[in-house]
């Protein structure tokens, strides 16, 4: 029979269940801002003037100034609570790699394409914020110049697929884990989450086409 | 016309100093339903003696035989040969320690499992053989029992992203039986009770909703129900105590 | 040499073993089990179908008492049981069934109401009453005058034992699994414990306990053709005979079930037949209720499987390259019952057969099933021939199956006598104390280093074991299979008694390092081998026929000169064991009379023939 001698023990914690919580809610949180982002970026293809109305309400009612850098705690927040489950460790890396391969499992390589986007996101959205928020207001006009310069283009077709997958798989990854999605309903779920993360590529893409060809 | 076989097996003796690990090559006729009891039966009496395996009840109930099969957890009584390809690869599970070639040790991490969740009906009442069984609807027994066929064979541990990269993960299988004996009136646990137990990093609040342990559970345990359910539980209940509700 | 030190030492860790380790932890004393495979795989998990307990409950079970119970089990041991043995086991199966249920099992329960049951493959009418609403129910089982098997779903045994290994882990009871007692410590009056390999290591161990428990199960893969899992090749029956002491009863008494799957024998449980499943011949017709007016398919097990052999022999079997079988007919009881009530069944339907029970016959064939025979005890479970040596489950022959067991007893012997056993057991401790005596131990110990040195030296020949078990499985499967006949026996004797002469010259093919297979079987197939051989030289000198005996050339049931119990021992340097009788029961509650199925010829004591066979 073992002897436990130890004499420190741990104190129950609540505090794997909060973090979990913040890490579900930020993420929820990010979610419905990105899309919210998708309405007031491709309103542009209804016209400049109704971006830009819609920027410059934003900016009035000072939503843009106090709702930008909200955004970015947010943006880092969900960064830190995730990072928690990342494998860093050498070792953590061979084996969840390994694991995938050998499985051959969808839900895994989703898990592996929400880490690698994660890393990406974090240094290219966080140089995108900077660049928007340090030059307010937001315009049309303006948006279409830093895109038409070429380097700003390139930056944005990497950065919008990275988005839009980790929101749609982060979408789906949440229905799972906090039990909205059963085992009856998955495949629909995800399925939705395919079309999700498909169409607002495409709105994306057709978005930056506009930005593109728009006279400045 | 049959087909000939060919297995790659890990072998690795630990006991033998002369042995290191290394993939040991067999071929073998197929024959009409063979599974891969009969064929790593074969290999052994026929070709090489020493090969280590694990097979008990050969019938899918035991949880014996659970081996890595061309990368995926399975049974390996009830793999047949036609359902694969003509080269299989066999290796040990992962996680679980190693025994020798395919054979794991199953049993201290369970053991360690039923004593982290304290899989037993927790009650303050005493048995009194004098008197009738307490009534229990047929349907919560039935409901109870969906969740007791775990044959405790490691695939879902196996086959977990989290319980790979990290030696504390309790699996699927351990939240699986947490959620058995909520279900059960007998057990009096407290939502908080089971949450000191398993609302954690090690536990449900681990758990990356991979789905592996779903996806290869040889007996179709509705796993992915039971976590989303346990997290929803015992998240709830981590708020309830913060705002110092009862729970 | 590691030396681990308890109070009782239980060879075997499935339901039988555990439930006694329970019994003494409980009673504060240490206890430690040992198992070759992780705890819950043993086979006590395979056990489908449910356990005997009369609680009366359910409908079909209405007036059901320990009596009935009494009556169902002595008449289905064909009056082979020790009588007083089956009483108290009767009397205390209820009482087990609720320690389970308290325990957490989720026994099925009472749905009052109407509702509809099969029988003989046509639908009837019951209706539960309501104040009975959520206590146990049973189901019907082959031999029973009541509805009496207590079950869930079909994965009785598997709850029974995660349960049951529940209850060890809260006591803090000890299991060291993967490790197998290979020789009993013993100086030819105390047994004092055992030596044991480990099966991780290879590494020999001494277990020194006060009382040790053999529950080591039934041996099964002594024949070809057997539902036993691969694990059940009577390691502990071949340490008790390996003693020269210790006896096994009856060891001619192999029940065969009636429904493994064809080819890989895997059991379907008797609750398909018992639910309302039908057997079928090559011509999709049922043919039980023709030898079986009264019970047709749920004649008792012996009686059914006879009637299915003697059904292929008249030319009525499906031809395969597997040789004959018949067909298990489920489809009418419905997709709702099969996908709940007989999951396991469709599962093994579909993944070892590759069909669809719902809508497809199921191919099966009598295959070797329960070992009735085993380590004599007396009825507080204690060992003939060795203090502080036990037996409980079916490892033992305690003897409450006689020459045949009814189904749905198995699981509830193991519960109950581990029970009752234990319960001796704790008496037994009680101010015993025992002197170990290091010159016995060490002489055990060498003994055992010295057999494995030679097995992997090949000093004693280069026989290949694997060919060995072979030949001795073929053996008994031709010649001591469901009928038997003296000169088969005879000759199954004498090819035994070859293979014996064999099985001491065998020599490993690999270097037997660590946990090696091929050594672990090498060290028991001499045991295999003896066991065989008393199994047939049993059959060989009762000449008569009784439960699962059956003799074509004594068709009878002799109760004149053979209304006993063989008891078989092995003298070190003999070919073949010693046989001895003993009245089957001391206490007779219920005189030997007719089973009411089967064939019913007998020669009862005072000689007179009654009865006619029916065959």
């Amino acid at each position: 029979m073992a002897v436990n001698t130890t004499t420190y023990v741990r104190s129950p914690s609540r505090t794997s269940a909060y973090l979990d919580w913040l890490q579900m809610l930020t993420g929820v949180a990010l979610i419905l801002f990105m899309w919210s982002h998708m309405i007031l970026v491709a309103s542009v293809n209804l016209g400049a003037g109704v971006m830009d109305a819609l920027a410059h309400f934003l900016e009035k009612t000072y939503m843009a100034q106090v709702g930008g850098p909200i955004i970015a705690c947010i943006f880092l927040l969900h960064f830190v609570l995730a990072a928690r489950k990342v494998p860093f460790r050498v070792d953590q890396q061979t084996t969840i790699w390994k694991l995938s391969r050998q499985l051959r499992h969808t839900d895994t390589y989703l898990w592996l394409i929400q880490v690698v986007t994660a890393m990406i996101i974090l240094i290219m959205g966080s140089i995108h914020m900077w660049t928007v928020l340090t030059d307010l207001p937001i315009q049309a006009a303006k948006s279409a110049a830093r895109i038409q310069g070429g380097f700003w283009l390139v930056f944005y077709l990497i950065l919008l697929p990275m988005v839009e997958l980790h929101v749609g798989i982060g979408f789906y990854r949440i229905a799972v884990k906090w039990g909205f999605s059963r085992r009856h309903d998955r495949k629909k779920y995800k399925r939705f989450e395919t079309y999700l993360t498909a169409i607002f590529i495409t709105i994306g893409l057709v978005t930056l086409v506009r930005f593109l060809l728009l006279k400045t | 016309m049959a087909r000939r076989l060919k297995f790659n097996i890990f072998r690795y003796n630990p006991q033998d100093p002369d042995s290191s690990p290394h993939t040991d090559t067999f071929f073998l006729e197929e024959t009409e339903s063979m599974s891969l009891f009969i064929a790593l039966n074969q290999i052994r009496e026929e070709q090489d003696s020493s090969l280590q395996f694990d097979f008990c009840c050969r019938a899918g109930i035991c949880g014996a035989c659970a081996i890595m099969i061309n990368g995926k957890p399975g049974l390996a009584c009830h793999t047949l040969t036609d359902e694969l390809p003509e080269e299989i690869t066999l290796m040990p599970l992962p996680i679980f320690k190693l025994i020798g070639d395919l054979s794991v040790d199953t049993g201290t991490w369970f053991r360690a499992m039923y004593e982290k969740v304290e899989s037993w009906v927790h009650t303050d009442e005493t048995f009194d053989p004098n008197t009738d069984e307490g009534r229990m609807d047929n349907a919560l027994a039935e409901e109870i029992y969906e969740l007791e066929r775990c044959i405790e064979c490691g695939c879902c541990v196996a086959a977990c992203g989290t319980a790979n990269m990290r030696e504390d993960f309790v699996g699927a299988v351990a939240m699986n039986r947490i959620a058995r004996f909520m279900m059960d009136p007998r057990d009096e646990r407290t939502d908080k009770e089971y949450f000191e137990i398993i609302g954690t990093d090690e536990g449900i609040f681990g758990c990356m909703g991979l789905l592996g342990c779903e996806d290869v559970c040889p007996k179709h345990l509705p796993l992915q129900d039971q976590l989303g359910i346990l997290r929803r539980k015992m998240g709830w209940s981590a708020v309830k105590q913060l705002f110092r509700f009862k729970s | 040499m590691e030396t681990i030190f308890t109070d009782v030492l239980c060879i075997g860790a499935g339901l039988a073993g555990e439930r006694v380790a329970i019994e003494a932890a409980s009673a504060g004393f240490d206890a430690i089990c040992l198992s070759i495979v992780p705890a819950r795989r043993s086979h006590s998990s395979a056990a489908q179908g449910g356990m005997q307990a009369a609680l009366g409950h359910c409908a079909m079970g209405d007036g059901d008492c320990p009596d009935v119970h009494f009556v169902d089990t002595v008449k289905g041991s064909d009056w082979g049981a020790d009588q007083e043995v089956v009483r108290l086991f009767v009397d205390r199966a209820p009482e087990a069934v609720r320690e389970m249920a308290f325990w957490g099992i989720p026994w099925n329960r009472v749905v009052p109401g109407k509702s509809t049951y099969f029988k003989g493959g046509k639908e009837f009418e019951k209706v539960e009453a309501s104040e009975k609403e959520g206590f146990i129910t049973a189901r019907d089982f082959g031999g029973t005058a009541k509805w009496r098997t207590c079950y869930t779903s079909d994965g009785t045994g598997h709850t029974l034992l995660y349960t049951m290994d529940n209850k060890v882990v809260q006591l803090g009871v000890t299991v060291h699994d993967r490790v197998e007692a290979i020789a009993l410590i013993h100086d030819g009056e105390i047994c004092t414990g055992a030596v044991a390999r480990c099966l991780k290591t290879g590494d020999l161990r001494v277990y020194l306990a006060k009382a040790t428990v053999i529950a080591t199960g039934g041996y099964g893969r002594i024949y070809r053709e057997t539902t036993n899992a691969v694990i059940n090749d009577g390691g502990g029956a071949i340490i008790a005979l390996d003693t020269g002491v210790v006896p096994l009863g009856n060891p001619e008494a192999q029940q065969f079930h009636p429904t493994g799957i064809v080819p890989t024998n895997i059991l379907v449980t008797e609750g398909c037949r018992g639910d309302g499943g039908t057997l079928l011949d090559v011509n999709e017709e049922r043919f039980m209720h023709e030898y079986e007016p009264e019970k047709a398919e749920l004649a008792s097990r012996d009686v059914v499987s006879r009637w299915m052999t003697h059904h292929i022999r008249q030319g009525l079997g499906v031809k395969s390259p597997y040789g004959d079988y018949l067909w298990l007919d489920i489809r009418h009881l419905g997709e709702h019952h099969i996908k709940t009530k007989l999951r396991e069944v469709e599962e093994i339907c579909n993944n070892f057969l590759g069909i669809d029970p719902i809508t497809q016959l199921i191919p099966v064939r009598p295959a070797q099933h329960y070992t009735m025979a085993g380590v004599r005890t007396n009825k507080d479970g204690a060992a003939y021939g060795l203090t502080g040596l036990f037996s409980a489950g079916e490892a033992a022959c305690w003897d409450m199956h006689g020459l045949n067991r009814l189904g749905g007893n198995s699981l509830a012997e193991t519960v109950v006598a581990g029970k009752i056993v234990g319960e001796k057991i704790v008496e037994f401790l009680q101010g015993y104390e025992v002197q170990y005596n290091t010159g016995v131990i060490r002489s055990a110990v060498t003994k055992q280093e010295e057999r494995i040195k030679r097995l992997i030296s090949g000093e004693n020949g280069d026989e290949n074991v694997y060919d060995i078990r072979n030949h001795m499985q073929d053996e008994l499967m031709e010649r001591v299979g469901i009928f038997r006949n003296g000169t088969d026996l005879q000759k199954a004797v004498d090819n035994l008694q070859e293979i014996y002469a064999r099985a001491q010259k065998v020599g490993l093919r690999s270097n037997g390092a660590g946990a090696n297979p091929e050594l672990g079987l090498a060290l028991k197939i001499q045991g295999m081998v003896k066991l065989a051989l008393c199994t047939a030289y049993g059959a060989l000198q009762r000449t008569e026929s009784r439960g699962c005996h059956a003799r074509e050339d004594y068709e009878a049931r002799n109760d004149r000169d053979w209304w006993n119990r063989t008891l078989a021992t092995w003298k070190e340097g003999d070919d073949l064991p010693t046989l001895n009788y003993e009245p089957a029961t001391e206490t007779v509650e219920l005189p030997p009379g007719e089973r009411g199925y089967g064939v019913c010829k007998i020669i009862t004591c005072d000689g007179e023939v009654i009865g006619e066979d029916k065959s």
